[in-house]
């Protein structure tokens, strides 16, 4: 093959593109990819939104025990309301980890607990609100042991 | 194993229509079924997969629980004060088998 300025052009081109997608902010990669895991799951679009929050340490030293909280900013009237969450992460041997689920008037959807985590991902969060709407929520945890052995 | 032992705290008397925090804990092992034993046999699968709290007689907060979800499975969650009554905790592990917390709540 000679090396042609047309060859030398594309290649540079296509360095470029690649360098672009890594330089991309890390958290909206993870939601696009969240995105495409949650449609294939549920057939259905959710919709990232910041009514759905889900926090979890950026960094955790054990895979066995990374503390979750999740939170979704509704006013639980029974026109209005979360019917469930749910949580799974998507480099887990398993992917589903726990669904929650609320009562319109009775309980306020907030939740913290435990879970395990095989590897550095992005973990996501599903909210099921009572108009039928899906809404996402990522978070990006390093853990630095497989807490699924 | 050890047989798991449940424990909830609640606050013993709430306002009316005040949020209060629930927080439920169970000791249990949470056995994946991903696991061999040293015979290269696996594990099988005994975790518990269902949490509820009923409030009266009424369902207030279900959590379905999957593998993934840490040994000692603790819970913490929120609830609204409506009346007087009775919470009622319930954990169900695998085979069927559920253990089960009581706590009277005064609502003034």
């Amino acid at each position: 093959m000679s090396l042609t300025r047309r060859h030398m052009l594309a290649s540079t081109m296509a360095t470029v593109a690649c360098a672009v997608a890594l330089l991309a902010p890390k958290h909206t990669r993870g939601a696009d990819e969240a995105e495409d895991f949650l449609f294939r799951l549920t057939g259905r679009k959710a919709t990232p939104s910041n009514r759905l929050r889900l926090m979890m340490p950026a960094e955790f030293s054990t895979g066995y025990t990374v503390p979750m909280s999740i939170s979704v900013d509704s006013p639980m009237t029974e026109a209005d309301h979360v019917k469930s969450v749910r949580i799974f992460a998507p480099k887990n041997p398993l992917v589903e980890v726990a669904q929650f689920h609320f009562v319109p008037g009775r309980s306020l959807p907030r939740v913290s607990t435990r879970v395990r985590l095989a590897a550095p991902q992005h973990v996501v969060a599903l909210a099921e609100m009572s108009d039928g709407n899906l809404l996402m929520a990522t978070a990006w945890v390093a853990v630095a042991t497989n807490g699924c052995l | 194993m050890t047989t798991p032992i449940p424990r909830v705290m609640v606050p013993g008397s709430v306002t009316r229509n005040e949020v209060f925090t629930v927080k439920a804990i169970i000791q249990h092992q949470m056995e994946t079924g991903l696991r061999t034993d040293s015979a290269g046999k696996t594990i099988p699968r005994k975790i518990i997969n269902q949490f509820v709290c009923r409030y009266g007689e009424l369902e207030v907060f279900r959590a379905d629980l999957h593998e993934a979800v840490s040994a000692n499975p603790f819970l913490e969650f929120q609830l609204l004060a409506t009346e007087n009554g009775r919470l009622e905790f319930s954990w169900r592990e695998d085979g069927g088998a559920t253990y089960s917390l009581f706590h009277d709540i005064v609502v003034t």
